[in-house]
């Protein structure tokens, strides 16, 4: 039987949730407005008073808030409480280079917490459960979130942080750990260790992993899965926005609730800006409706995907957001096409590949080149150099049936891909040092 | 059947990455009798015989080496010219397709070995002995 944290909140009828969006919002408007003189000057420059937010049809008249933004006004420019109210600080990973930080008061820490406790709670946790916290503590918001979360839920928590995997296995297996949370990559990493150890599922305890903070594939879950023996949650969210939580997946596994008593979602143009319907891909966006110390309105995350009402399994009436396609910056645009890292994943693990890979991209001669490094699969060697070349140039025709342009693959020595305890880097554009 | 056992091991074509693996081999205590690389643009494979090939399998795995071993042939011919061509005539006039094939050191100086791949190790082996081409056995070369 599915279980929920809030049933109130995440089985509420529409009319129930809309109306509670609408005071929500127009409180958070009015707050902002007073308080954050940053969003008051883009608000003032499009025309729009807080009045003229009365729920959220409204919505699209407020102007947009960018990464750039956040640089912008780093560190304070968008606070909207006395920094004598707030008790944390996080920050981003910085993958792209640009740290935003983020502040939180008590009831923000709170209301992010019973976030991911909802996440817990649907990955079949209770206070029966020991949960493994291997996301890295720190101002990185994985470890902290799911950490809170399992404390509210009452579950035996293992705050391990990430690193260590031989520690984490032995943690693992002697303290029975049921449910692991992790980075997808670091998950995949552990299933491998655990193999190499002389393990098997079966010597693990574990039944459930939730994963997030890095884009993934459906076949990357199916891998996951078999190499731990769970079932495996993906999980979104944003510093920006909170953390981890701001989206969780069901049993379905069919996309993830989106928890919009906090967050209002919307999907629209990047290009143009434009409100997209319901079902059409787009940038994903997100108005943060009980934030106090940072409250983001419209915020543009970058990452595309659709969103969906239909009627889930599980019993949640919260809306649905299909697994991101991959953040705007992700992606690649190699000779005019584009590309996504996820999809290279997906034929990698599709011909039997681990899905460890490094991607360089380049420019020779005013032509993009796009060099795959996969690590060979010990199954697949063979004594003979025609069969490796021949297994090379299978898996650049499978690419090329993807990607729509031809990359040239290398086989690479087993493990020699570094591997990452958080969040996997698996790009290298040198096309920038040439511009 | 004399078939003798060949390791495989993949390396990159890196500095240090065939060195990395010899180091493995020689801090074990395994002699090798045989080897040779072939190598690409991109990788090299190793191929190497050793007088104790469970353990080297071993070692090598668990440094994460992927490996592999494939049984091959070994022969003992007269060092003097026209040998070699009359072992190639003797394995073509058979069809047998030879894949690739190197030389190692023996004990006696009148005579060399050579590690033979083929498709077919039984047909390839029968041909051989037809013609009276000394065979060599693992245990042969173990012993050398």
């Amino acid at each position: 039987m599915e279980k929920y944290w809030n049933k109130e909140i995440e089985c509420a009828s529409r009319e129930e949730m809309k109306k509670l969006q609408d005071e929500r919002l127009v409180v958070q408007v009015k707050h902002v407005y007073e308080n954050v003189k940053y969003y008051r000057d883009l608000m003032d420059e499009k025309g729009v008073k807080p009045e003229d937010i009365k729920g959220t049809e409204d919505l699209h008249k407020l102007p947009f808030l960018s990464k750039a933004d956040l640089r912008e006004a780093y560190p304070y420019g968008l606070l909207a409480k006395p920094l004598s109210d707030c008790v944390r600080i996080h920050s981003t990973s910085g993958t792209t280079g640009k740290r935003v930080v983020a502040f939180y008061t008590q009831n923000d820490v709170d209301m992010w917490e019973d976030c991911c406790a909802r996440a817990i709670t649907a990955a079949g946790g209770t206070n029966e459960d020991v949960v493994q916290v291997a996301y890295g503590y720190g101002l990185f918001t994985g470890g902290m979130g799911l950490h809170g979360g399992s404390h509210k839920v009452g579950c035996l928590t293992l705050p391990m942080s990430s690193g260590n995997t031989e520690r984490q296995i032995q943690f693992m297996r002697d303290l029975n750990a049921t449910i692991l949370c992790c980075t997808p990559s670091y998950a995949a990493y552990l299933g491998e260790t655990v193999r190499d150890m002389g393990l098997t599922p079966d010597d693990l305890n574990l039944k459930a992993g939730i994963f997030g903070a890095e884009p993934w594939t459906e076949e990357m879950r199916r891998s996951i899965e078999q190499s731990l023996g769970i079932k495996a949650y993906d999980i979104f969210g944003l510093t920006e926005s909170s953390g981890p939580g701001v989206a969780f997946e069901c049993s379905e596994q069919s996309g993830m609730h989106i928890n919009e008593d906090n967050f209002i979602p919307e999907i629209i143009d990047p290009e143009t800006g434009e409100v997209l319907p319901e079902g059409e891909v787009g940038e994903l966006v997100f108005t943060s409706i009980t934030k106090e110390a940072f409250p983001l309105l419209r915020y543009r995350t970058r990452d595309l995907c659709r969103l969906s009402r239909k009627k889930c399994s599980c019993g949640r009436t919260l809306i649905k957001m299909a697994k991101p396609m991959g953040r705007s910056d992700d992606m690649m645009i190699i000779r005019g096409v584009n590309v996504f890292p996820s999809q290279i994943e997906t034929v990698l693990i599709e011909q039997g590949y681990s899905p460890n890979y490094l991607i360089e991209v380049d420019r020779v001669n005013n032509t993009d080149t796009l060099d795959i490094n996969v690590e060979m699969n010990p199954d697949k060697f063979s004594d003979k150099v025609k069969d490796i070349q021949k297994e090379e140039r299978a898996l650049a025709g499978a690419m090329k049936d993807m990607l729509g342009i031809n990359p040239k693959v290398h086989l690479v020595s087993p493990k020699s891909i570094a591997r990452s305890e958080g969040k996997a880097v698996r790009v290298i554009d040198k096309r920038k040092l040439h511009d | 059947m004399s078939n003798v056992r060949q390791i495989s091991v993949f390396v990159d074509n890196k500095p240090d990455q065939a060195a990395g693996a010899m180091r493995i081999i020689k801090e074990s205590g395994i002699n090798l009798r045989a080897l040779s690389l072939a190598d690409t643009a991109d990788f090299g494979i190793i191929r190497l015989i050793a007088n104790d090939t469970e353990k080297t399998v071993d070692i090598l795995r668990a440094a994460s080496y992927a490996v592999n071993v494939t049984e091959v042939l070994a022969i003992s011919i007269p060092d003097s010219p026209g040998q070699l061509s009359r072992v190639l005539d003797v394995l073509g006039n058979d069809n047998v397709n030879v894949e690739y094939m190197y030389s190692f050191l023996g004990t006696s100086d009148r005579a060399v070995s050579f590690v033979i791949r083929v498709d077919d190790n039984a047909q390839a082996s029968e041909a051989l002995n037809r013609a009276g081409i000394i065979q060599l056995t693992e245990n042969d070369i173990a012993e050398m």
